[in-house]
This record gives structure tokens, C-alpha cells and sequence, in this order.
């Protein structure tokens, strides 16, 4: 579903990604974990599109197109999508608006019918049921007012009506507390398929005790220092992330 | 020929009764002594009513057909087409909503008083026809808005609009004027409203100008507030080729309050200057500006707002906010929020800011499959839509968002994209 090839990435000529190589298939749930600074949100907004990263060496295929080539939105209607680690707030933009623009959008690229201001409502009811969200957000404005937690929400409930194909979690946990996380994790859970793959950026485990990973991979300056099952999880929890600068020369990453 | 004799055949032409000829002639003469204002004037820096000199503007033929299809309004209509009233809503009684000449206000309260120091208004007081009065009793609180449609239907004509408004004690009422023009021939609006707030009194006034490429448009709002009324004024210069707003507002006694807000969109060529003057000339009084612009093509918007605090006056709570959004390379803003503070006893603060559509916003809604084009849209009128808190309170937000959202510009394919990134 997504190949990345050796993947090298430049922010204002800085090089931040040095050579990234990835496989996700359908159905897979792969972590990346990593120190601060470390790549991972650059990796995952490289991914959705933004611009003002260079891209200087490798390739990313998704469900055969060439990912770098397409404009975001384009990614997003083949069913790619990143919940941001720090979503925007748009004032005077209701929530419902965003959420039936997007819906919308996904849904004439998929040749499907637009669905009606009535319909979305049904629609949206059912997934903010799923996250135990309350109607009145929907009228609110795009994250403005929201607590850190309820953004995090916002985020996942986004990726509820869109139901896509891959979904790239960016510390989606980080700012959730025990209850949210809960709820969080049960709507990653439920969204998940033998068709859909996620994967969950985070620098810590808690997320992966509710949402299990088949991978976890290492990022640290750039790389993949180190992949493993979810037990590699546990022994970063452990251990913090220093050791790895050591093994780092020893562990042969694999897809 | 000039202006001058323009205007003083103008005069001639109008048939007055007695008692308001005099004044007319007073006005005219005021107006002939300076004449229109220009840029050597500091608060005329910006704008240059030129052009006026340039067309030969007059007075609309009396009996040219001036129909014009009016549209549905949510509240009771007095419409105007070329300065002649062609329509008005009977719910209200006419002394209460009636035309100038008509009325028993004018007389008590005297027309011209709160507009004495601008020369604009000094040649609409000579010029104005037909002309409307709005004169709510005591206590007095329809929840019905009142509409009055002024319309620009012949080319080449100027029109001075004048709108008196008496809220006496206690009085609640919600007033619109829309203006708006046929087509794109040059024309002129002259627009005077002068608003007194007896002790209590609350006025919601929207004000929705519109109109075509041809279209000037000066406007004065002079309102005077007495003890504890509230003024609540909602500007939206949506539309015209050269638009200039003159809001003063004298907040005469304690508990005075003047909230006003106003968004403009000077896109193509359009010029758009905003004058706002605040007088907290009593104590205990406080005024809240928000005023919103956006500047694409090469338009140009400003926005001078100056609150002055008299001496002697004990808390004055003032807050002016510019904000603006500037779509493209060629456009201009230029906003000038000033406080101008002579007492010790005070709580003020202004800002203004400048900005671009926001990149990451654009990019966050890209993420979800939206086109460019479309983000920019829901942007754009999510800027807007926030100036549009006193049409909710009013329930008006239904009528004027459709106009909102028509007026909004269109900027070119891909502007704003992939340049100012990380
Ligand atoms: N927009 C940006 N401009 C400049 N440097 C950036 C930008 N975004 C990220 N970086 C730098 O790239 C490195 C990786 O950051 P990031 O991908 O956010 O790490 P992580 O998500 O793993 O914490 C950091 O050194 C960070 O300072
Ligand atoms: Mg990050």
C-alpha cells in the first residue's frame, strides 16, 4: 500500500530525513517511535504534501501513484490521511462545514454521490457517537476553543468520516488523558480493516497498549535506527531512547 | 461646468416647502465656501473625490421609470429608486417610519445639527429628496427590522439619501439601509444619517453598501448617545468602485455604549476608506471597534479609527481591532487605529493587524481532499463570517450572507500556493 524508498529530505536546505525505507501493507499497524526532533512529524507532513520541504533523494509509491507527484488533496482522495500533531484552528469555518467539504470532496473522487446537509448529519451523528463527542462541536468553529484533547478528537473524528485508506496518526495520543485516550484508541480500532493501514507516530507506549502494533520502527536523526514487533516498544519504554545511538550501528533495519 | 453651478442648479430644481428652502440654501452656501473635500485635507489624505468633477452628475429626471424589482427583505420596507420612495410597508405607522418632510422630528431636533462639520453633508442637506424618518416612542420595541432599500437607477445621477432617527427613552429597534445601483453606470450616493439615542435606547444599524463599478459612495453616520443607551453599528462595504465611510459617534452621557463593526472588501479597483471617530465625552461611557477589510487585485482599503477620551472624564473603556487580510501583491491596505487619551482614568487598547491567508490553514484543509480554490473560499468567508456577530443578534445573518459570500473576491488560480513555506 505504501513503499517508501529511500527517502531524503531537506527543510531550507537542512537535511532531516536521510534515507527512509518503509513498507506498509493493508491491514498493518505500524508505530514509529523516536526521540524529539527526530523526523517523525517531517516524515508524516512529507507524506500528506506540505510544501516547503525539498525532497532531494528516493521515492514513495501509495496504491500505485507516485505520492510525491500528487498535490495534497489529491492524496487525500486516494485515502491518505494525517491527523496533525498540532491541528489548525479556522475561525468562522464550522466544523460541520470542513466535515461536509471534505466528505465531499473524497466522495466525487471515489465516483460516489455527494450527500446532502441532511444525510451528513445522519452521517456524522454516528461518529461522533463513536467518539463520544458532543453535536454541539460540529457548530463550533474548526478547533478554535478546543482543549488540547478536543482537537485530538476533532482529528480522529475527521478521519471517521472520511474513512480512509491509510491513516498517519501523529502524536495523536500526546495531550489525551487516560479516558480519551480510551475512546481515541476504540475509534482507531474501530476504523481499522483488512483493507485500511495506520501508522501511529508517538514517542510514547501508552498509545500501542490500546491500539497494537505489528511494527514498531526506531526514528532517530533522520533513519530508521531500528524495527522490531511491539515488544521493541516496550523495551524503549524502558530503557528512554539512549541506548539506541549504540545498538544503532549493530541493528540492521527491516521493512 | 463646475461643480459649484452643477450643484446650485441642483437646488434649483427641488421644490421645497418653505420652512425647509432656507435651510437648503444655508446648507449650499456652506458647502459652496469649501467646496469638496480634497487631499491636501489630512483626513481626506487617502481618497480623492476627483472623478466627481469629472461627471456631470445630476439630480434624476422627476416621472423616469424607476421601477425597479424589488426583492424580499425580513422586515418592514421603505424603498427608494432614485430618491423617490416607490414602496413602504404598512405595518409601521408612518409617524414612526415616514418620509423627512413629513415628519414632526425634523423640526424638533433639527436636521443638519449632528452633521455640521462636513461638507458632504452640508450639500446633502441642500440636496436631499424624499428622505426618511424614524422616530420611536418611548419604550417603544418592535421586533421587526426595518429595511430602507436606496437605489441607484439612472446613469449619470447623484443621490443624497438622508435618514434622521429619533430612538426616545427606552426604545429597542434594528434598522438596515442597503445600498445598491442598476448596472455599473457612474453614479453618485450621498448618504447622511444622523441618530439620536435618548437615555436607554438601543439601536442595532446594519448598513449594506453594495453597487456597481460605477458607483460613488460617501457616507456620514453622526449618532448621539444619552445616558445608558446603546449603539450596536454593523458596516459592510461590500460593493462600489470608490466607497468612504464617515462613522462619528458621541458618547454624550454616562453608561453610553457603541459597539461597531464593520468589514470591507476592496477587490479589482475598488477604493474603500473608513473614517471612524469616537468621543467618549463623558465618564462611565465605552466603545468597541472591530472592523475587518480585505484587499485583493489592486484595491485599496483603509481603515482610520480615532477614539478620543476628554478630559475630566473618569473610565472610559475603549478598544479599537483592525484586522485585515491582503490577497494580493498589488493591493493596499493601510489601517490606523489612534487613541487619543486626555484623561488619567482610562482602559484603551487598539491593534491592527495585516496579514495573508494563512498557508497552514490552507494546507490542513488541502489534507482533507479540499481543492485549493474551495479552501481559499472557506477561508475567505470565515474571515468574513466573523464580522457578522451583530446580524446574529439581529437574526439577520440569513439575509446577508448570501451577499457576503457573492462579494467575496475572486482571487486568481493558485495564488497564495507554495511560496511562503515552512
Ligand atoms: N518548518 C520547519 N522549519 C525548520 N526546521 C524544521 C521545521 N520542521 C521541522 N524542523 C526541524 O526538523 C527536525 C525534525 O523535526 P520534526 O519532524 O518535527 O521531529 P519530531 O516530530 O520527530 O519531533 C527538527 O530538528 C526540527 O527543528
Ligand atoms: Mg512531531
Amino acid at each position: 500500500m505504501l513503499t517508501i524508498h529511500d527517502l531524503h529530505v531537506s527543510i531550507q536546505g537542512r537535511p532531516i530525513l536521510q534515507g527512509i525505507d518503509l513498507a506498509v501493507k493493508p491491514g498493518e499497524v505500524h508505530a514509529i517511535m523516536g526521540p524529539n526532533g527526530s523526523g517523525k512529524s517531517t516524515l508524516a507532513q512529507v507524506l500528506a504534501g506540505r510544501s516547503g520541504y525539498e525532497v532531494t533523494r528516493g521515492e514513495v509509491t501509495y496504491l500505485d501513484h507516485d505520492l510525491l507527484a500528487l498535490a495534497p488533496e489529491e492524496r487525500a482522495r486516494a485515502g491518505l490521511f494525517l491527523a496533525f500533531q498540532y491541528p489548525l484552528e479556522i475561525p468562522g469555518v464550522a466544523n460541520v462545514q470542513l466535515l461536509r467539504t471534505a466528505l465531499n470532496a473524497v466522495r466525487r473522487a471515489r465516483g460516489q454521490e455527494e450527500m446532502d446537509a441532511f444525510d451528513f448529519l445522519e452521517y456524522v451523528k454516528d461518529k461522533l457517537a463513536l467518539l463520544e463527542m458532543d453535536d454541539a462541536l460540529l457548530y463550533r468553529a474548526v478547533n478554535e476553543g478546543f482543549s488540547g484533547g478536543e482537537k485530538k478528537r476533532n482529528e480522529i473524528l475527521q478521519m471517521a468520516v472520511l474513512e480512509p485508506r491509510l491513516a498517519i496518526l501523529d502524536e495523536t495520543d500526546s495531550g489525551l488523558d487516560i479516558d480519551a485516550l480510551r475512546v481515541v484508541a476504540h475509534g482507531v480500532n474501530v476504523l481499522k480493516g483488512a483493507d485500511q493501514a495506520i501508522v501511529l507516530v508517538t514517542h510514547y507506549q501508552r498509545l500501542l497498549d490500546h491500539v497494537v502494533p505489528d511494527y514498531v520502527h526506531v526514528l532517530s536523526e533522520g533513519r530508521i535506527v531500528c524495527s522490531g514487533d511491539r515488544d521493541l516498544a516496550l523495551e524503549l519504554e524502558e530503557k528512554g531512547y539512549a541506548w539506541l545511538n549504540d545498538e544503532a550501528a549493530h541493528t540492521e533495519p527491516h521493512p | 461646468m463646475t461643480t459649484d453651478t452643477l450643484y446650485t442648479e441642483a437646488l434649483a430644481r427641488i421644490a421645497s416647502p418653505g420652512w425647509l428652502a432656507d435651510g437648503r440654501r444655508l446648507a449650499l452656501d456652506r458647502y459652496l465656501a469649501s467646496g469638496l473635500p480634497d487631499t491636501r485635507d489630512e483626513d481626506w489624505r487617502y481618497t480623492s473625490l476627483e472623478q466627481l468633477e469629472r461627471q456631470a452628475l445630476r439630480i434624476p429626471d422627476a416621472g423616469a421609470d424607476t421601477m425597479l424589482a424589488i426583492e424580499d427583505y425580513p422586515g418592514a420596507l421603505m424603498a427608494f429608486a432614485d430618491n423617490r420612495l416607490i414602496w413602504q410597508d404598512t405595518r409601521l405607522p408612518t409617524r414612526m417610519l415616514g418620509t423627512l418632510e413629513d415628519a414632526e422630528a425634523p423640526v424638533r431636533y433639527g436636521l443638519g445639527t449632528l452633521s455640521e462639520d462636513s461638507a458632504l453633508a452640508q450639500l446633502n442637506l441642500a440636496l436631499w429628496q424624499e428622505g426618511v424618518c424614524l422616530h420611536a416612542p418611548a419604550v417603544y420595541r418592535p421586533r421587526l427590522p426595518v429595511f430602507l432599500r436606496f437605489a441607484a437607477v439612472q446613469a449619470e445621477v447623484m443621490l443624497h439619501p438622508r435618514v434622521l432617527v429619533v430612538m426616545e427613552p427606552h426604545s429597542d429597534a434594528i434598522l438596515v439601509e442597503h445600498y445598491l445601483a442598476d448596472g455599473d453606470a457612474p453614479h453618485w450616493q450621498n448618504a447622511v444619517a444622523e441618530i439620536f439615542l435618548k437615555p436607554g435606547a438601543h439601536l442595532t444599524h446594519i448598513r449594506l453598501i453594495e453597487g456597481g463599478e460605477g458607483a460613488t459612495h460617501t457616507h456620514l453616520v453622526s449618532v448621539h448617545q444619552g445616558r445608558d443607551s446603546q449603539y450596536r453599528g454593523l458596516t459592510l462595504s461590500l460593493g462600489g468602485r470608490l466607497v468612504r465611510q464617515d462613522i462619528q459617534v458621541t458618547l454624550a452621557d454616562e453608561g453610553a455604549e457603541a459597539r461597531l463593526d464593520g468589514l470591507f472588501v476592496a477587490d479589482g479597483r475598488r477604493h474603500v476608506d473608513h473614517h471612524l471617530r469616537i468621543d467618549h465625552a463623558a465618564s462611565h461611557t465605552t466603545s468597541r471597534t472591530t472592523w475587518r477589510g480585505m484587499a485583493s487585485g489592486r484595491g485599496r482599503g483603509i481603515f482610520d479609527g480615532r477614539v478620543l477620551v476628554r478630559h475630566g472624564t473618569l473610565q472610559a473603556d475603549a478598544r479599537q481591532d483592525s484586522r485585515n487580510l491582503l490577497l494580493s501583491p498589488h493591493a493596499e491596505i493601510d489601517a490606523k487605529p489612534q487613541l487619543e487619551i486626555y484623561s488619567d482614568d482610562v482602559k484603551c487598547g487598539h491593534g491592527a493587524t495585516v496579514g495573508r491567508l494563512d498557508e497552514d490553514a490552507l494546507f490542513y484543509l488541502a489534507s482533507r481532499g479540499i481543492d485549493p480554490a474551495t479552501a481559499r473560499d472557506m477561508l475567505l468567508l470565515g474571515f468574513a463570517d466573523q464580522a457578522l456577530g451583530l446580524a446574529d443578534d439581529a437574526g439577520l445573518r440569513d439575509w446577508l450572507q448570501p451577499r457576503l459570500a457573492a462579494a467575496l473576491p475572486v482571487l486568481p488560480k493558485a495564488a497564495n500556493t507554495r511560496e511562503v513555506r515552512p
